[in-house]
């Protein structure tokens, strides 16, 4: 097989060349209104590839022809032209330009226009806000700031996946996540999972954990599909264009700069239940050494048995009598918790000269849960730089090292057969067990706990059932960059992203996992992924009122991976984990995945008089994941940007608007290997050997799938750009979906791959700025977000209601479902799908005449919708002087949560909200029949229900929380956040005159430090952040989840 | 650089030169798209003793067995079953019917398991290479699963099943019961015919990778006849099939000793699993399948059933973790000695308690458990070996289905001999198990117990009226069957026997209360507390059809209601 590398590289061949002609030395300064010295502003020669860039006193020098035009341009400014003529000292005072200020976007390819030109929704986070709230997750940190994105978080353990979405779901089974690209590579942001997040898998992370938030310059973040279309296939689901500090040094800059930051947080469990502490293990107030806390009163007796298993283990530890006083624990979850800690240090490099610079980072992390043994540490080192030659040609090119090392223990649902979840009880603990207060491992290494078949001992699992995930990252890019005309630049990139994960699980000797024989499972995991882009860049001098932008390029991508697991049973030598130290190995996976791509591509802008842009994508892709016949797709965009302000004749400070509008569409090809159908091999059986077809049926005629998304929206700024208002609304079809459609059990095959269904996405975005007080000293500011979005299966193949989109447990999935024979249209992607309770034609709860409980209906249906109705963000900032103090809230609306922590709790009988309990209930509903589901009539009526049943019947049997139907599981996610709170202090520049600093700042923060969930059980205090599945597409589903986290942290930044 | 279109044509060359073949690659490098039928066959016949079998889903076994154990009496557990509760949405209802149909990943390994589609193809491949020793295997495996599947459930997807790969039918209609019987019978006689066609290439014929006969011709012919015989008797009460069955008992090519059993084999290995599904309770921390009290105190000859004769089988039977006065770990709902349960509908208080180091547990016949020795071994993942074969359709059953038939008037014989001859080789059965589950097992059979209840067994034969035979003869096979409870489904549905547990009789519970046996635990000396017991359920006379199957095939009748919708021989 061809080095795919040297292939793709193999495409390209660029030369260059270069001329010369007599000169003369310009020297000068450049200042702004005011007078102040502008560094690192560009000076053209015009109609040349020349020119350089102010140093930091502002001064330039330069040769040129006494005929040439010079070009002074800077960003938030307004562009000057000089002609030379005699001068040989050109001072220019450049002036702002108050409608550009920020106001350049990076569009798709890195490519910047004129924010007024762009006619679709591009949101920009600065670094710099990425980095000062005690948070080490780049993705977290976003949460609440980007109107459109949708961000959430998993497990509370360090390193745990967080999921991102633009604009809701395009796809029933592929990646729903953006493309990430970072400088100009794609940067795969898989979650490997290694075993069933159901049932034992890890707090597994998602790619992008690997990157250092202290290297992020910037975030760009490409919404609809219009602004991304030029990066074809994935980014359907929009794009997030993040540029390192390494990778984008700009020349210019003199001298050194060196920057330090720090900083340390203290991590807790962001909080607990309200425990009630007057019954503790029983049922109907009678002890039992059972996990629900339905037994006597603390009062009504003095001691019980000493748990049997802890009295086996440890018979010397406890009374003769063989009995200990019965009391309650209160705080016996608390205790199980530490206190977690971050440590966070990065130096910056920088420097350079007219015609190079260089940065280099390098930063080491640290992070220890609140759980025991759960840490996430990364260490990471980067260095990019770029140098003009003499002959004009640009070479720059960044590589960057990355090492994560994250360890933690299992999660998931107990209950499944062989499971072992370190947190299987841990928030719903009978109320008098001291877990934390007594041994948790016996002699032989083994879990000791209230009942060692019901559950490893947490203490004992976090230290014991380890997963462990080393993660490499390598990236490094070359690019070139040569001005052939003052209109015609040509660029090529070519880069690689190397991503090797080496993953580690133990269920240890004793654990109920593995029935106490122990298992070591080894994962490892490569994905290589090259890229290169060769663009032609068109820069015209305006055509009158006419301003033509364009660009041609032109794609190669090539993604590879490689996937082995291998699982070793049976731990021979405790305490040793390695595969050879287990009795047996299995090869659960072996494979080898490539798939390659390449595309043409162009755009062209066309600007009138300021006034209107109109902009025209294409992209046709040859993709090799799809038939011969299909694998060539071409898809287009459009868009345009209307400048009210212009159309108005209306002075720019005191109303600025702009009006946008895009259509577009965007291809997508299928993943690998669907065309032929195959057969699995299977492990050996009675030493046999022996393969099976595989279930999913394959499809030689796949289509490529496209998305097409409609956005329209208006930017606004008054008041001198103190208030400015940013809307969109936006339409998302995506149709003809490769995706597996579920077959009948019946037709010999689970799935057959297809083009079929039909996914919309209709929202809404609202981004507010406000500066309410402004003045010399005094800054208060304030930012809204607002972001709608609805998800709705619009189609399924004819026929077929249902599809699973993923499994999860029999009582609880999610799926696609539309059925209008029932009624049931409209439903949300992901639906949770579960059983239900029988009810009556008016919606009555039927019940059982004989137990006083609900009747199981006979059928499942839709018990839930993940989806939120809709989030915001508020934050704000105050600056005095030195001093800043911002705050961020953010509010999720609706969204519905199946969680087993909530449930547990209230059937567990832990919290305060059952403590009321020696009184009796009538469940409000009529009698029904068991076998068919309906009311039982007596003379035609129906009998309302009169059965008492206990407190501890209402939340533990076919009633509302355990062994009850999946819909009394499902709680309304609503959450209140104060997301984040900082106090910052910039030293002035005075007082640091003496010292080797050139700046410091000096700042707390909190992050997490207050939520609301009104609509779950009130003591409960269960944050609906948590959840179960990491970055994967199934959200909505918590089994007992690690709860979140709440930090408080310090901060420092100076440079040198 | 004065002339940039050069550049651009120049770069366009190259990048149309550079596609040629870059695309082509793919094809999947990690799973072939053939296979010989020596790899497909034990991946048919283990997809077939999965889903009859247990539950075991960290090995991709999800069996009927788990429902059906219970609706006959012999197991009982917590979960939705009992009372007779599960619904079209149950795990193993399922789980079961889309291994049957379709392979499906087991949580645990890498392996896919199922068995008519891996038929399917193992037919049509030896067929069209003339490998018809393969073929005529196939179509008995395909034959006799599609039969027990029309027993379960009804009518069931038939014709247009497994039809995807070849016709692309999407969703295929179900068939009628009565259609698919004799079609399935004409199956069993061209599957004999192909195992005897000397004509046929039979280039590649199967040896050990025959997990039922080791590729016995003559063995596979006479599992076919016997599950014709044994269709014969399931259909005799809506068709006259005597002629049939007299053409059958006197071929002479019927089971006839214990080896000629179809038993799928198991192993002993934990890695990779080769142990019976129905041994999972032993690895596992959280044990479900409780023994019924009911099938217990049958055994104790506790009942009116076999009153005062106790069974010498218990202790292959059930494995008894606790000593007579040994305290269990929570308060016993039933106990008599170092026997733990709990009632089939129970409500007591005592029900939901965890008693995992404390209940009786499957023993060394229905699971390669251990055998009781007395020893009240708190059981661990290999206190025993999970090498139990899977009795599917044995010498025995082959006996009671005779003695069934001379009993009906159907065909000849002695009816008395045929069933002692019959419950002597279920006795011969459990030691022919022990010994496949290499466990220390003193041997049954000649034991002065053993010998002692045949004795007591053929005289209360003897004395009985015919009503009493069959529910004797009935009783027996649903005892020695212990481990796979379709055919006891199907008997019980068709004859009424043997007699079960009912928590609304009133007979069996007087005032909606049992009695656990008395002085039966010495925690509580004297009587135990009666259990409240209940049944919200009619006995369902045919299991409903999985809602996973329902939901996306649009040809699928409406689900039905299972306390009235019954299979076509249940008259």
């Amino acid at each position: 097989m061809k080095n795919t590398l040297f292939s793709v590289m193999a495409c390209f061949l660029l030369a260059c060349s270069y001329g010369y002609s007599q000169n003369r030395t310009i020297t000068g300064t450049v200042t702004d209104e005011d007078g102040s010295a502008l560094p690192g502003v560009s000076i053209a020669i015009r109609n040349t590839n020349q020119g350089t860039i102010t140093e930091a006193d502002g001064s330039y020098r330069l040769e040129a022809d006494p005929n040439a035009t010079l070009v002074f341009s800077f960003i938030g400014f307004l562009n000057q032209e000089i002609k030379i003529g005699n001068q040989s000292v050109i001072n220019v005072s450049l002036k702002n330009d108050i409608n550009q200020l920020q106001e350049v976007l990076v569009t798709a390819l890195g490519i910047k226009r004129e924010a007024r030109a762009v006619g679709y929704s591009v949101a920009q986070v600065d670094g710099s806000e990425l980095v000062r709230k005690s948070e080490v997750d780049p993705l977290k940190s976003l949460q609440g700031k980007v109107a459109g994105v949708d961000i959430r978080t998993s497990q509370g353990t360090p390193g745990a996946a967080t999921k991102i979405s633009i604009r809701g779901n395009t796809s029933f089974f592929g990646s729903n996540e953006p493309l990430i690209i970072v400088d100009g590579i794609p940067y795969n942001n898989r979650q490997v999972t290694t075993s069933s997040q159901t049932s034992g898998g890890g707090a597994y992370s998602n790619g992008l954990s690997s990157l250092d938030p202290n290297d992020i310059a910037s975030m760009n973040i490409l919404k609809g599909a219009a602004a991304a279309a030029l990066y074809g296939s994935r980014a359907s689901n929009g794009a997030i264009i993040i540029t390192t500090k390494s990778g984008s040094s700009s020349p210019g800059r003199k001298g050194m700069e060196v920057t330090y930051s720090g900083s340390f947080a203290t991590e807790t469990i962001a909080n607990l239940p309200d425990y009630q502490n007057t019954y503790g293990p029983g049922s109907s107030f009678t002890y039992a050494n059972a996990n629900g806390s339905w037994g006597p009163s603390f009062a009504s007796r003095d001691s019980i048995p000493v748990w049997p298993d802890y009295l086996s283990a440890f018979p010397g530890s406890f009374p003769a009598s063989g009995n200990i006083a019965y009391e309650a624990v209160p705080n016996n979850v608390k205790d199980l918790f530490r206190t977690g800690k971050v440590w966070d240090n990065s130096v910056n490099v920088t420097g350079g000269n007219e015609k190079s610079s260089v940065s280099a980072t390098m930063s080491f992390l640290k992070h220890s849960g609140y759980v025991p043994n759960s840490s996430f540490d990364r260490g990471s080192i980067g260095l990019g730089g770029n140098t003009k030659l003499d002959n004009g040609l640009t070479i720059g090119g960044n590589f960057s090292y990355s090492h994560t090392n994250q360890a933690g223990s299992t999660f998931g649902e107990n209950q499944v057969e062989g499971a072992s979840s370190s947190f299987a009880r841990n928030l719903f603990l009978g109320r008098n067990w001291n877990i934390a207060g007594l041994p948790f491992e016996d002699a032989n290494g083994y879990p000791v706990s209230t009942s060692n078949a019901q559950y490893d001992n947490p203490l004992w699992a976090w230290k014991h059932n380890v997963v462990t995930t080393k993660n490499d990252r390598a990236t490094g890019n070359i690019n070139l960059s040569y001005d052939i005309t003052s209109w015609l630049n040509a660029s090529y990139r070519i880069g690689i992203n190397n991503y090797s994960l080496f993953r580690r699980e133990v269920v240890d000797l004793g654990s109920r996992g593995s029935g106490g024989l122990g298992t070591i499972k080894e994962q490892n995991f490569n994905n290589k992924e090259i890229e290169s882009i060769f663009l032609l860049n068109f820069n015209p001098a305006p055509i009158g009122k006419f301003d033509v932008k364009a660009f041609l390029g032109h794609n190669v991508n090539s993604r590879d991976w490689r996937d082995q697991l291998t699982t070793g049973n049976q731990i021979v030598a405790p305490g040793i984990y390695t595969l050879t130290n287990t009795k047996t190995q299995v090869a659960d996976a072996s494979d080898y995945f490539q798939r390659r791509l390449w595309g043409i591509f162009g755009e062209v802008s066309v600007g009138y008089d300021d006034l209107a842009y109109l902009t025209l994508t294409g992209r046709n892709d040859w993709s090799s994941t799809l038939p011969k016949s299909n694998r060539s797709y071409f898809y287009p965009s459009a868009s345009l940007a209307v400048n009210v302000t212009k159309m108005l004749n209306i002075p720019e400070q005191n109303f600025y608007g702009k009006l946008k509008a895009s259509w577009s569409k965007v291809g997508r090809d299928a993943d690998p290997y669907y065309l032929q159908n195959t057969y699995v091999i299977n492990t050996p059986f009675l030493g046999e050997s022996s393969a099976s077809i595989n279930p999913s049926a394959a499809n030689p005629n796949l289509k490529p799938e496209f998305t097409t998304d409609q956005e329209i929206g208006a930017e606004m700024w008054i008041l001198k750009r103190r208030i400015g208002l940013d809307l969109a609304l936006y339409k998302r079809i995506s149709k003809n979906q490769i995706a597996p459609i579920t077959l009948p059990r019946s037709t010999g095959f689970d799935e057959t791959y297809e083009n079929f269904g039909v996914i919309s996405n209709k929202g809404v975005e609202v981004d507010l700025k406000a500066i309410p007080v402004q003045t010399d000293d005094f800054e208060w500011n304030v930012h809204f977000i607002y972001t709608k979005n609805k998800s709705i299966i619009e189609e399924l193949q004819d026929g077929v209601t249902l599809i699973e989109l993923a499994g999860v447990l029999t009582d609880i999935r999610p799926v696609a479902i539309r059925d209008p024979e029932k009624g049931i249209v409209n439903q949300p992607y992901g639906a949770l799908y579960g059983t239900r309770s029988a009810r009556d034609e008016e919606g009555n709860l039927l019940i059982n005449p004989t137990t006083g409980e609900l009747i199981p209906a006979l059928e499942p249906g839709v018990v839930g919708n993940p989806n939120p109705d809709y989030k915001m963000g508020f934050s704000t900032g105050i600056s005095y002087k030195g001093f800043s103090l911002n705050a961020l809230l953010d509010y999720t609306h609706g969204g519905d949560m199946y969680s087993v922590t909530v449930t547990s709790m209230l059937g567990r009988g832990v919290t305060k909200d059952t403590e009321d309990r020696e009184t009796s209930w009538v469940i409000p509903g009529y009698y029904g029949d068991a076998n068919t589901g309906t009311p039982l009539l007596v003379d035609g009526q129906k009998v309302p229900n009169t059965t008492a049943i206990s407190t501890n019947g209402l939340y533990f049997g076919e009633t509302f929380a355990i062994n009850s139907a999946t819909e009394w599981n499902v709680f309304d996610a609503t959450l209140w956040t104060l997301r984040e709170v900082s106090l910052g202090y910039e030293i002035p520049k005075k007082f640091l005159t003496k010292t080797p600093f050139g700046s410091a700042n000096l700042s707390v923060s909190g992050r997490n430090l207050w939520y609301l969930a009104p609509n779950m059980p009130k003591h409960t205090n269960f944050n609906p952040e948590s959840a179960s599945y990491g970055s994967t597409n199934i959200s909505g589903i918590e089994l007992s989840a690690a709860p979140t986290t709440r930090r408080f942290g310090v901060n420092l930044r100076v440079s040198f | 650089m004065k002339n940039p279109i050069i550049y651009i044509v120049f770069i366009l060359s190259v990048l149309s030169g550079c596609t040629k073949d870059f695309l082509d690659v793919n094809t999947d490098p990690n799973s072939p798209t053939d296979i010989s039928v020596h790899q497909l066959l034990p991946s048919a016949e283990r997809g077939l003793a999965a889903v009859l079998g247990y539950t075991n889903d960290a090995r991709g076994a999800r069996g009927i067995s788990t429902v059906l154990s219970v609706y006959m009496h012999q197991i009982v557990v917590r979960e939705t079953p009992d009372q007779y509760g599960a619904t079209g949405s149950e795990f193993n209802i399922n789980g079961s019917w889309k291994g049957m149909y379709s392979p499906q990943i087991s949580q645990g390994s890498p392996d896919y398991v199922g068995c008519l589609q891996n038929t399917e193809i193992l037919i049509q491949k030896s067929e069209a290479a003339g490998n018809l020793r393969y073929a005529g295997i196939g179509k008995i495996i395909k034959a006799y699963a599609l039969s027990l599947m029309v027993d379960i459930y009804g009518d069931i997807p038939f014709t247009e099943a497994n039809k995807f790969a070849e016709e692309g039918i999407k969703y295929p209609k179900f068939d009628k019961g009565e259609d698919i019987y004799p079609a399935l019978l004409a199956m069993l006689d061209e599957a004999i015919a192909d195992l005897n066609n000397t004509s046929a290439a039979n280039t590649l014929v199967p040896s050990s990778n025959d997990l039922f006969y080791a590729g016995s011709t003559a063995k596979w012919e006479k599992a076919a006849n016997t599950i014709k015989l044994k269709l014969y008797n399931q259909i005799r009460l809506t068709t006259d099939v005597s002629s049939e069955v007299q053409a059958l008992l006197s071929s002479g090519k019927l089971m006839a000793t214990t080896t000629d059993g179809l038993m799928f084999n198991y192993g002993t290995s934990i890695s990779p699993e080769d142990r019976n599904p129905a041994y999972s309770d032993y690895p596992a921390g959280q044990k479900s399948n409780y023994i019924s009290p009911w099938f217990y105190s049958t055994l104790k000859g506790y009942n009116a059933i076999f009153s005062g004769i106790e069974d010498p089988r218990i202790p292959f039977y059930f494995y008894q973790q606790l000593e007579p006065t040994e305290a269990s770990q929570n308060t016993a709902e039933f106990r008599d000695g170092g026997f733990l349960s709990i009632y089939f509908g129970s409500v007591g208080r005592n029900r939901d308690w965890s008693q995992d180091q404390s209940m009786t547990l499957v023993g060394v016949y229905p699971a390669g458990g251990k055998y009781d020795d007395g020893g009240a071994e708190k059981i661990g993942a290999t206190s025993g070996t999970g090498a139990a074969p899977l009795r599917l359709l044995t010498y025995a059953d082959r006996l009671y289905i005779e003695a069934e038939l001379i009993n009906a008037g159907l065909a000849n014989g002695d009816v008395e001999a045929v069933f002692n001859n019959a419950v002597a080789e279920s006795f011969k059965l459990v030691d022919y198990v022990s010994s496949k589950a290499a466990t220390t097992a003193p041997k049954l059979v000649g034991t002065a117990p053993a010998t002692s209840y045949q004795e007591a067994i053929e005289m209360a034969f003897g004395e009985a009226t015919p009503t009493k035979q069959l529910e004797m003869i009935m009783t027996q096979k649903w005892i020695s069957s212990f481990g796979f409870s379709v055919d006891q489904y199907t008997d019980y549905r068709r004859t009424g026997y043997p007699i079960l547990f009912d928590p609304n009789d009133p007979t069996m519970a007087p005032g909606g209360f049992v009695q656990p046996p008395i002085n039966g635990n010495f925690e509580t000396p004297g009587a135990q507390p009666l259990v409240p017991v209940q049944r919200s359920r009619d006995y369902p006379l045919s299991l409903p059809w999985p809602t996973d199957e329902l939901l996306v095939n649009p040809s699928a009748p409406a689900q039905k209601t299972p306390s009235t919708y019954n299979v076509f021989w249940d008259n």
